[in-house]
């Protein structure tokens, strides 16, 4: 039963708009609907049902695409309201200690038999290494290195046997220590994380000019731990630092530039690793060594703000430590406050400022973030934070030693117990070559994916609409002459005039918003013959009706008979037939990011984000870098294929009549 | 018949005029100046001691020599497409255009366009017949069993399979299937046309070479399933709708000849014009796939041209495309007229 509805605007001589929709979703004989009813009101009558409602009825039958419409609907909005939940992402974002890290969730996830015993915790890339005061040691997060099928969680059994005591983790390898002072090494050694001249040249291997490899009298004879002053991990190399200024210093110099530097220095009172530069601390003259004239000799007391001279700034200060992050180093100074020499991310949250006295103990570095422990018990972070590092949870107190991952923060009692921990926990979909979040970029991607649907097909629309109306409605010589033009465009090959047109853009220097706007205008222009067809189609059908003879009959102008009287009604099937139009321009967009003519990177769409996946090896070892993405793609367009599909058979009467 | 076949010639060879004329101007868009180039080349391999003025005076003399050679003397864009097409005077009186089958010059390749094509091309059909064929033997059984069962649970289950193979993008179905057969099952090798090193003949040959097609084709079937089998199943319904099957049926015609004699040759109609366009189709090659498999066809030198900007095969290609795809309106439209004589008595 036809229902009248206090909102129906087809009274309102104003609301064109309104009347538009009414006709579109409701159909013209609605209102004679509505106009029966009045008059037959309290006699016995058959049900009118109006052909909208009818195909909404037959629509809502069919559980496929009804289950498919919802689906559609959730994707919309996920793409459309995601990015708004998103406020540091950015497309440009890359982390190299994060290349290519699988899905997961377990990056901060402390074994339950470490988490009431802990020793110490180091981590450098996408896995963190913890060690008990048993000497035991455990190993959690993205465990998987590169293609190289190595799994550094598969812990060596002599390390497993002996009692370690120190630890130290890079981006692929793990460095320990055992109470005999002997070390072990696991995990990738292709760029000389760890391996001696000798026993490379005794593998068959040839050495390396790039390599510095592992002191021999290391490998021999060890170290004492009670005399290391300091044990840590760079990106492929590791420093053991002893109370009396020797250092063994050995990895892959090719991401150390200054690491010759270091390989002869002696008398370092502290070192660290940022990701490029080994940095130390000279024991004579205080102030932060690289071995490079004009880099870190100015400090701040912030993470922005004016610099000085090291000099100048430390006023009589000593420096009793530094650690170091990527791009930038923290001093801890003697009288408990700190120092920062390199480089911070604009929007970096600044340390806070202590006050009654408070001073700081502890600082430990992750990639982008410090966490500093003061003598009141109070922790505090700062820096970068993209991945929620900074964020101390309330249960931080009573902390007495703190460990850094690359992008966590673990905070330990007295007893050795885990207190608190906070950062980065993983990521759902895993990262991709360049370790940005592969989710991040999905949800973005798909927002820049449907916008260019969107408005390929609305351009197509645009020009399909006209000229089906003006070519069916008139015929004659605009319809030969129109149809041919669109004879033309329909010659074309689609994919490869895309390409060249995209191509020679590329030479041309624009910019991005612009060729991303070209390449929405090509493929608008080159959709729309097909809807123009149809609607001509609709319109010859239409043009023979009797409310367009009545149109005419009543002296209203052509042009507007063709686009206020017919167009609006054939609107239902051009709307359905835009929809599938929007998929297909979606699928295209997707084709040629992935053959590299479409959007390029670091603008994420979800064709250039399967730009990778062009090889057997990476989609294998990489799945993740593919599935999830081809996954939403393929999601959505199915279901607008679905809902499109059964739209059109709802609409069309005859497949009703059969059914 | 012959009047209307004349017509659609004359639209035809307008509409790849109009064409190629677009094209032409597109590619002229590019900042590339091949005589300029050329004789830049030529100036760096003259030897002997020659002052600058006059190394200048010979390269402005062969700048001007290859410029009239290519027919770029002119500024003015016309002129340059009509002797493109060959139409228009060179500089000396000679046509060298498209009509006197000067196709161009690869840079890349050192060779005449026509000579760098030749291969790709071989390969291509070699793929695209075995293809076509495959597609249409899954296809149209397919499409028939569905119209007839319409409504049952094969018919359901092939739709909605369709529906997922044609919403699909053919680089992700060739992903996918990469990762299943290749990387998970190892059935088939991930990419390239032989067995590297090989040097096989006669049988081996081919028994090696399908080995590496297979994987390509089961792609290319698939993913012209979903469209070719919805097609043959809409045309049949169509077919097994009309009167003249529920006079068979009323007759008590066994169903097997209903459905093969009677509606089977009412559907073929758009069918049969549908398959002739398509047999067009294995010259032009797939861009995604020949990509995906390192399979050197068309759709790869395409791709290759593109990449290494040089676009005198980018252009032949294109025109080639345009060629196949009005051919195939063509025929297609000649079929319909032929098959079905209202289409000709409403034109």
């Amino acid at each position: 039963m036809s229902k009248k509805t206090p909102n129906n605007s087809s009274k309102k001589k104003g609301n064109v708009l309104g009347r538009w929709l009414s006709r579109w979703f409701r159909g013209g004989s609605n209102q004679l609907a509505e106009e029966l009813e009045k008059s037959a009101a309290g006699m016995d009558k058959e049900e009118l049902v109006s052909p909208g409602k009818q195909v909404l009825r037959n629509f809502l039958e069919r559980k496929l695409a009804v289950g498919a419409l919802c689906l559609l609907v959730i994707m919309f909005l996920t793409m459309i309201i995601g990015p708004m939940f998103m406020p540091t992402y950015s497309d440009s974002y890359t982390e190299i200690t994060q290349k290519s890290v699988p899905p997961t969730m377990s990056m901060m996830k402390v074994p339950k038999e470490l988490a009431k015993d802990i020793k110490m915790i180091d981590g450098f890339g996408s896995f963190t290494v913890g060690l008990s005061n048993a000497g035991k040691v455990y190993i959690w997060g993205a465990t998987q290195i590169g293609t190289t099928g190595i799994d550094i969680a598969d812990i060596p059994q002599e390390v497993k046997d002996a009692k370690i005591t120190m630890i130290a983790a890079g981006i692929d390898h793990i460095v320990a220590i055992s109470e005999e002072g002997k070390i072990y090494c696991w995990g990738n050694n292709r760029l000389g994380q760890f391996g001696t001249a000798e026993e490379t040249l005794a593998a068959g291997g040839q050495l390396n000019p790039n390599i510095a490899y592992m002191p021999e009298e290391l490998a021999t004879e060890g170290v004492d731990p009670s005399h290391i002053k300091k044990f840590t991990c760079g990106y492929q190399c590791t420093a053991i630092l002893m109370d009396d200024g020797t250092l063994y210093l050995w990895g892959n110099k090719l991401t150390y530039g200054n690491m010759d530097v270091f390989l002869n220095a002696a008398g370092l009172k502290d070192i660290d690793f940022t990701l490029n530069y080994v940095v130390g601390l000279n024991m004579k003259r205080d102030s932060v060594y690289t071995g490079t004239r004009g880099l870190y000799d100015v400090a701040k007391d912030n993470v922005s703000g004016p610099t000085q001279k090291t000099k100048d700034f430390l006023n009589g200060r000593t420096i009793t430590s530094l650690t170091a992050s990527s791009s930038s180093v923290c001093l801890l100074l003697s009288d408990g406050t700190l120092g920062f020499v390199g480089d911070f991310a604009t929007n970096a949250i600044p340390v806070p400022a202590l006050v009654n006295g408070e001073k700081f103990v502890q600082v430990v570095g992750g990639s982008y973030h410090y966490t500093g422990l003061t003598d009141q018990g109070r922790v505090y972070s700062w820096g970068s934070n993209t991945q929620g590092q900074t964020d101390v949870p309330s249960e931080a107190t009573g902390v007495s030693r703190l460990f850094s991952g690359s992008f966590q923060s673990y905070g330990v009692d007295e007893n050795n117990s885990l207190q608190a921990k906070w950062g980065l926990k993983g990521y759902l979909f895993g990262t991709e070559v360049h370790g940005a979040d592969i989710f991040q970029r999905i949800i973005n991607g798909g927002k820049m994916t449907m916008t260019i649907g969107a408005v390929a097909v609305i351009i197509s629309a645009i020009i399909g609409m006209i000229v089906g109306c003006l070519s069916g409605y008139f015929g004659g010589k605009v319809d030969i002459l129109l149809m041919r033009v669109a004879e033309i465009f329909t010659a074309i090959p689609f994919l490869p005039f895309a390409m060249i047109l995209s191509s020679i853009m590329g030479r041309m220097n624009l910019s991005e918003n612009m060729r991303i706007f070209i390449i929405m205008c090509i493929l608008g222009v080159l959709t729309w013959p097909g809807l123009a067809k149809l609607v001509r189609g609709q319109v010859l059908v239409a043009r023979e009706s009797e409310y367009v003879m009545a149109a005419k009959s009543m002296g209203v102008k052509e042009w507007r008979i063709a686009f206020k009287h017919i167009l609006p009604n054939v609107m239902s099937v051009i709307l359905v037939s835009l929809m599938l139009d929007f998929g297909t321009c979606m699928l295209t967009e997707s084709t040629l990011s992935y053959l590299g003519f479409g959007v390029a990177y670091p603008r994420p769409t979800w064709g250039n984000m399967l730009n990778g996946a062009n090889n057997a090896t990476i989609i294998n070892a990489y799945w993740w870098q593919w599935l999830f993405t081809a996954m939403f793609l393929a999601v959505t367009t199915i279901c607008i294929n679905i809902v499109g599909d059964a739209l059109r058979d709802v609409m069309d009467p005859r497949s009703s009549v059969d059914k | 018949m012959g009047k209307y076949i004349v017509k659609r010639i004359g639209y035809m060879v307008v509409v790849l005029m109009v064409l190629s004329f677009i094209m032409f101007m597109i590619y002229n868009l590019v900042p590339s100046n091949r005589a300029f180039t050329d004789a830049n080349n030529d100036i760096k391999t003259l030897k002997g001691n020659i002052s600058a003025e006059e190394r200048q005076a010979r390269f402005e003399e062969l700048y001007l020599q290859y410029q009239r050679r290519y027919g770029t003397d002119v500024e003015n864009r016309v002129i340059r497409y009509l002797r493109w097409v060959g139409v228009y005077p060179l500089y000396d009186g000679s046509f060298n255009g498209l009509l006197q089958g000067n196709l161009g010059y690869s840079y890349d390749y050192q060779k005449p366009v026509l000579d760098v094509v030749a291969d790709p091309m071989k390969v291509t059909i070699r793929i695209n017949i075995f293809a076509t064929i495959l597609a249409l033997g899954i296809t149209i059984p397919l499409g028939i069993h569905c119209a007839v069962k319409r409504g049952k649970w094969m018919d359901q289950a092939v739709q909605v399979v369709t529906i997922i193979g044609y919403s699909l993008p053919t680089f992700l179905i060739s992903i996918l299937f990469i990762w299943v057969f290749c990387s998970k099952l190892g059935w088939f090798p991930p990419s390239g046309m032989k067995t590297p090193g090989s040097n096989f003949t006669g049988l081996a040959f081919w028994k090696d070479s399908l080995y590496y097609m297979a994987l390509p084709l089961i792609v290319m079937t698939f993913c012209s399933l979903g469209g070719m089998t919805r097609y043959v199943r809409a045309s049949m319904i169509e077919a097994l709708s009309m009167d003249c099957i529920k006079t068979a049926r009323a007759k008590g015609l066994r169903e097997k000849l209903v459905v093969y004699s009677h509606a089977w040759r009412n559907a073929l109609i758009p069918i049969v014009t549908l398959v002739v366009g398509w047999f067009l189709g294995i010259f032009s090659g797939s861009l995604v796939i020949e990509q995906m498999f390192a399979i050197n066809g068309m759709g790869k030198l395409m791709i290759d041209s593109l990449n290494k900007a040089d676009y005198d095969v980018v252009l032949l290609m294109q025109m080639f495309y345009v060629g196949m795809s009005l051919l195939g309106n063509l025929i297609i439209d000649i079929i319909y007229g032929l098959v079905d004589p209202r289409v000709r008595v409403n034109k």
